[in-house]
């Protein structure tokens, strides 16, 4: 809903517009701006949640060995992820290794769903901000230039003009829409013949996984690989064309969502030849990971250390309906190398909820903490985003240059993405080139391009497990004992960013559990130190584009900018223009572009 | 439901332990320690034999060239 209420601050005219419910996380994510319409400016922007989840109070006191099963249920999308990243977790506490197949099963199925909910959200749901319809509405001019622009890499993906690939975009009637719910079903029938299921994995578990690795199984993820590369070969290129019309159509619109270079990524796809899943050599094995875990600020690598990703966490509080826990509990004041853990860091973390009135004025306004990463250089806390997951995975990767398999070459300042021979195209190379900005258009840009890089790992990956199956080794899980006390910690990129579950085991029985998937770092209100979380950070000081004047405003700038985070599903905008006056927008696609919205 | 300032979220009295559903103490395992090794067909080295998928005749199932990898259904 937008509640408008006109404001005298200084001599600017502000008016109050504000988005309630934007997206999914089932609905609950508000963003409360001022816009300044005159200078066609965003001034202030407050990002809220009003859902209080509560899986780190009510972990509490279960079997470890659940905790996969149940939190994969914290997400509808990417539950694998998080299943993943509690098996992680739970390794590290168990001290247990999945052997190598194991260990390649569980990369194919990962590479599959990033496939899988990239495509989805970048075709499905972002699109229909870039789609010929919503640009009509909110941009006629622009879409009258996009239908004499025509579209440079128009031989591969086929579209003679902007025009025709924004109508290719229109949702439920557009080619490029229904293709992708095409895509979509394979790469998940992909996800389930390495996972079990999906999206709450059935057969992936701590030490290994109950996949039967049969030489069928691999070859039918490989048809519907190959059959999704032909896809891919002609998105890449599509992606280019439009984001490019963007920046020439509209000059500075580079500024659109932009916020200092401040990425997060912890890294995805473990290499079963180093990892242990010992902590103690988490750096070793972290660096080693075919996704390079690192934080990128100013364009610099700051770090690719996962020890020192870990100790750098904080959860921060100052705008959020929570109790301090700087007096509770310390479950683990050292580190496993020795070092002191904060007692803000995730598993000294005690969760305790204080619901409350919203208050956007000065007071608490939403359930999401704060998460921040301190840096010990600037004595700073860092309000890290993930850049929707793919721009932080593919800048950290390109900046460290760890990464070369052959099918993807990280080369210190881009990355080299090689797609084999398929059956509508050659065998094609995309090079993933650094951007200058970390701003809306890169970060859907940098998602298409991952997609990419999933499917080049993956043929790499289904040679590695076709490799151990051709000789014998079909061991794909380790036994293990849960002990009476350990504390673990996971690491993996949920598909829209950073994902980190930390676990305390205390009597055979989870006394701490943490989870932090990327939207609580994108999400996140300002903290304690008045930082915005990015969200708010990004969408301050927006330029807007949109020709609607106030009466018509339908915040496109702004939707595309959140919308660019991958705040999970966006799937509504209910929009309430002043004085009574009740406007619905719904802005999810309905049936029948000729419906306005 | 009005609660008093200090109170915490209100819930109910619990009637079941929290890890009550899953892996009752006594009660065997297919995961359990050593279970892997015991079971016929799996070989120290990571390798299985069709015995692992069959308990009739399963040597005559095992492929009919030891070089060849041993790849039983399941």
């Amino acid at each position: 809903m937008t509640i408008r209420s006109p404001q005298e601050q200084e001599t600017r005219q502000l008016v109050e517009m504000s988005w309630d419910p934007i997206t999914r996380i089932i609905g609950n994510l508000g963003i409360y701006t001022k816009i300044d319409f005159q200078n066609n400016q965003v001034v202030e922007c407050k990002s809220t949640s009003s859902l209080f989840r509560g899986y780190s109070v009510f972990m509490k006191g279960k079997d470890p060995r659940d905790s996969h099963f149940i939190t994969s249920r914290i997400c509808g999308i990417c539950g694998d992820n998080h299943a993943v990243c509690s098996i992680y977790a739970q390794n590290m506490a168990y001290g247990v290794k999945t052997p190598p197949l194991g260990e390649w099963i569980v990369n194919l199925g990962e590479a599959a769903e990033y496939m899988f909910d990239h495509t989805l959200f970048q075709d499905n749901l972002v699109f229909v901000d870039y789609c010929e319809q919503m640009v009509k509405e909110t941009n006629p001019s622009l879409l009258r230039r996009a239908e004499t622009t025509e579209a440079p890499r128009g031989d591969i993906h086929g579209y003679r003009t902007i025009a025709d690939i924004m109508r290719a975009f229109n949702p439920f009637t557009g080619a490029v829409y229904r293709e992708a719910l095409q895509v979509s079903r394979l790469t998940r029938e992909m996800c389930c013949l390495m996972e079990g299921r999906h999206v709450h994995p059935s057969t992936l578990y701590p030490g290994g996984v109950g996949t039967v690795a049969t030489p069928q199984v691999f070859t039918d993820y490989l048809v519907r690989l190959l059959r999704t590369v032909d896809f891919i070969k002609r998105a890449v290129p599509m992606n280019d064309d439009v984001f490019d019309f963007f920046y020439e159509a509209l000059p500075g619109y580079e500024e659109v969502g932009r916020r200092r270079v401040m990425l997060g990524c912890w890294g995805a796809f473990q290499d079963p030849g180093v990892v242990d899943y010992d902590y103690r050599t988490m750096n070793e094995w972290g660096r080693r990971m075919f996704v390079t875990p690192g934080i990128v600020l100013d364009g610099e690598l700051r770090t690719t250390n996962l020890v020192d990703i870990n100790l750098g966490i904080r959860i921060l509080l100052g705008s959020s309906y929570y109790d301090d826990w700087q007096g509770e509990e310390t479950f683990v004041t050292h580190d496993p190398l020795g070092n002191p853990v904060d007692q803000r860091h995730p598993w000294n973390q005690t969760t305790l909820p204080r619901p409350q009135k919203r208050d956007l004025d000065g007071g608490n306004y939403s359930w999401v903490m704060s998460p921040r990463w301190y840096d010990e250089r600037t004595a700073g806390y860092l309000a890290l985003d993930t850049g929707g997951g793919p721009l932080a995975r593919l800048w950290a990767t390109a900046l460290a240059g760890l990464v070369d398999t052959g099918t993807v070459r990280s080369t210190g300042h881009s990355v080299q993405i090689n797609l084999p021979k398929s059956a509508a195209f050659p065998d094609m190379q995309f090079e993933w080139q650094i951007p200058k900005w970390a701003n809306t258009i890169e970060r859907n840009r940098a998602r298409m391009y991952f997609v990419a890089y999933a499917a080049a790992m993956a043929f790499y990956f289904v040679e590695q497990a076709l490799g151990e199956v051709r000789a014998g080794l079909t061991k794909v899980f380790t036994d293990f004992e849960v002990p009476e006390e350990a504390i673990g910690a996971g690491f993996h990129e949920a598909v829209r960013g950073v994902l980190s579950h930390h676990l305390v085991i205390r009597k055979g029985k989870i006394a701490n559990y943490h989870p932090y998937p990327p939207t609580p770092w994108n999400a996140s209100p300002r903290d304690v130190y008045g930082t915005p979380g990015p969200y708010e950070d990004a969408v301050q000081g927006l330029p807007i584009f949109e020709e609607n004047g106030p009466e018509t405003f339908k915040g496109i700038d702004i939707m595309r900018t959140v919308r660019s985070f991958d705040p999970c599903l966006p799937c509504g905008v209910h929009m309430y223009l002043g004085g009574g006056k009740v406007l619905r927008q719904v802005h999810s696609p309905t049936l029948g572009t000729s419906v306005s919205g | 439901m009005t609660k008093k300032d200090g109170d915490h979220i209100t819930t109910g009295r619990r009637d079941v332990r929290p890890d009550a559903p899953a892996h009752v103490k006594g009660v065997k395992e297919g995961n359990a320690c050593g279970n892997y090794d015991k079971q016929a067909g799996h070989l120290p080295d990571a390798r299985s034999t069709a015995a692992r998928s069959t308990g009739i005749n399963a040597a005559d199932r095992d492929p009919i060239d030891p070089d060849m990898p041993n790849l039983s259904p399941a």
